[in-house]
């Protein structure tokens, strides 16, 4: 299949991650820091940086950036322009497209893409007032909030308990899921869950927050921050880092059809999405080593198996039954642990292993011959019942 | 409490995230006070919205000039549903668990509310049963919410 004259044109140089819980630092100092470490990756200087993008939740995490936050200013990023950039949890894949413009006119050289988050910590302050999980995150506005609908998973369960209903999906094969992506977590001690195994019994053991989920249904609520240096194939030629090239993208959107279409609590937007990436790339689904796939719940991985064919609709709950998608599966999936078992940094978690997959720097997860990951980002407001959200699909590889 | 056929009426005082009543939905929480279930419906083809749109099946006058809220049947299906078992919130301390569902109204859109009454649908497997809206009048704080209960 021929490719776009786009692809493989442009590369990510330069990766910094801040992990963890972040108790004594701000959001900007995260930020910064994780900033710092990727120029430091991409052997550059912050004089070398002429574009800075930062990536942020908008829509559920609805949260904004302001002038005392920029962390190209905190950096001393001064040969810079500076904006923010993102739609919920799709982040990195729209920083990416964003940033090619700018690199493709020449506009700037070496852009660097950064989102923080400090959940964690602030879910730790609204316990103290009774509140679970993140309570800042979902804005007022939301048409359920009065009657009960507090959280993403108040809104979200739906696709999974459709799913179940429309197929006879079951919560233990959702757990599937959840247990192959913590068996990947053991093999990466920056993830979270790094040291505690579990098991199908686990996840069906834990408490039912939503039923049909279970607390091992859910993602987690993070600290950190993660950066990236994007530049044009022949700049990221005499990088110190081999090139993690971009291939192809493609964007998929819920209200396309129409924002209440009740196949949005069964499908996610990835039909456009895939034929604009892999038609960029010139490849196909055979091509994948691995899946990044965003996963703020079980039944979102699910989905995305399904609707990107490694197997028929309908079928994943057999398919990650089977163990697919965990370490020695025919895809794996979400190779560091994931949203679920890593940290939630949106899609930045994601496209972070992506590129350690790709550089080979992935230590005890490292799939074998890595050259080509599709990583996806998800997100969007929620204009309740409507499931309005974008679907984003990145083809990274190691050759161009 | 008192509790009619679809009329539930609280004098407690709320202690729960309030409705978010602006200048969209103005109407609709008007229709809800007068125990009438509105929805947006279009005057040239009759399509029916929920929360307010421009019709999608035409070019549409300025401003969705053809446009307006007419009362509907207050009847659909559940679609599929929850049930909560974590306390997110202190307002909801004593509620869990509660069933949160998205109801498919006859006329077409879905809207998202709890299902209230003894009969409540026994897992999540257990969809498509047919309900009708309760009005649940809040005298206090004088708003009116829309919650769903299953019928035959």
């Amino acid at each position: 299949m021929p490719k776009h004259p786009s692809s493989g044109q442009y590369a990510i140089v330069g990766l910094g991650v801040v992990a963890g819980q972040q108790p004594d630092r701000s959001e900007r100092m995260i930020a910064s820091e994780a900033a710092r470490l990727a120029i430091a990756d991409a052997g550059l200087t912050t004089r070398d940086i002429d574009g800075a993008i930062d990536l942020r939740r908008t829509g559920g995490g609805g949260d904004r950036a302001s002038y005392v936050d920029a962390y190209s200013r905190m950096l001393g990023l001064n040969n810079c322009f500076y904006f923010v950039v993102g739609r919920g949890g799709a982040l990195a894949g729209l920083g990416i497209a964003t940033a090619l413009s700018f690199l493709d006119r020449g506009i700037a050289k070496y852009i660097c893409l950064m989102g923080a988050v400090t959940d964690w910590s602030q879910a730790q302050e609204s316990r103290k007032a009774g509140h679970r999980g993140m309570a800042h995150a979902e804005k007022a506005g939301y048409w359920g909030k009065a009657l009960g609908d507090l959280r993403a998973v108040s809104h979200h369960s739906w696709m999974a308990a459709r799913h179940m209903a429309v197929y006879g999906t079951t919560s233990r094969q959702l757990g599937a899921i959840s247990v192959a992506e913590r068996a990947w977590a053991c093999k990466n001690p920056e993830a979270k869950m790094y040291g505690r195994p579990m098991t199908i019994e686990d996840h069906q053991n834990s408490q039912v927050v939503a039923d049909p989920y279970h607390l091992l249904d859910l993602s987690l609520v993070s600290d950190g921050g993660i950066a990236f240096i994007l530049t044009t194939a022949d700049r990221a030629k005499d990088r110190p880092k081999p090139p993690v090239y971009v291939l192809g993208q493609g964007f998929g959107e819920v209200s396309a059809d129409l924002w209440w279409e009740k196949k949005n609590f069964t499908h996610m937007a990835v039909p456009r999405a895939k034929e604009q990436a892999f038609g960029q790339a010139g490849l196909t689904l055979d091509d994948v080593d691995c899946c990044e796939f965003y996963d703020c719940f079980t039944a979102e991985v699910l989905f995305q198996l399904e609707d990107y064919g490694f197997c028929k609709k309908g079928e994943g709950g057999p398919f990650v039954e089977s163990g697919a998608i965990g370490p020695g599966g025919s895809i794996p999936v979400n190779t560091g642990g994931g949203l679920l078992s890593c940290y939630h940094l949106g899609d930045l978690t994601g496209m972070a292993e992506s590129i350690r997959q790709l550089r080979g720097e992935a230590g005890e997860h490292q799939i074998n011959d890595c050259n080509v990951v599709l990583t996806t980002g998800h997100g969007g407001e929620l204009i309740s019942p409507g499931m309005c959200s974008i679907h984003t699909g990145t083809l990274l590889g190691r050759h161009q | 409490m008192s509790n009619e056929s679809n009329v539930i009426i609280s004098i407690e005082p709320w202690r729960k995230p309030l409705p978010n009543i602006d200048k969209d939905n103005e109407a609709f929480f008007e229709g809800l006070k007068q125990h009438k279930f509105l929805l947006w419906r279009c005057k040239k083809c009759g399509a029916n919205y929920w929360p307010k749109a421009f019709c999608q099946n035409h070019e549409n006058e300025p401003f969705a000039a053809n446009m307006d809220w007419a009362e509907s049947s207050g009847r659909g299906k559940i679609f599929a549903f929850n049930r909560h078992q974590m306390v997110f919130h202190p307002g909801f301390k004593d509620e869990v668990p509660y069933c949160y569902a998205l109801i498919e109204l006859d006329e077409g859109p879905l809207v998202s509310s709890t299902l209230v009454g003894d009969r409540l649908p026994k897992d999540v497997y257990d969809v498509g049963q047919k309900v009708e809206v309760v009005y649940e009048d809040h005298l206090v704080e004088g708003f009116t919410l829309p919650r769903f209960r299953i019928v035959d």
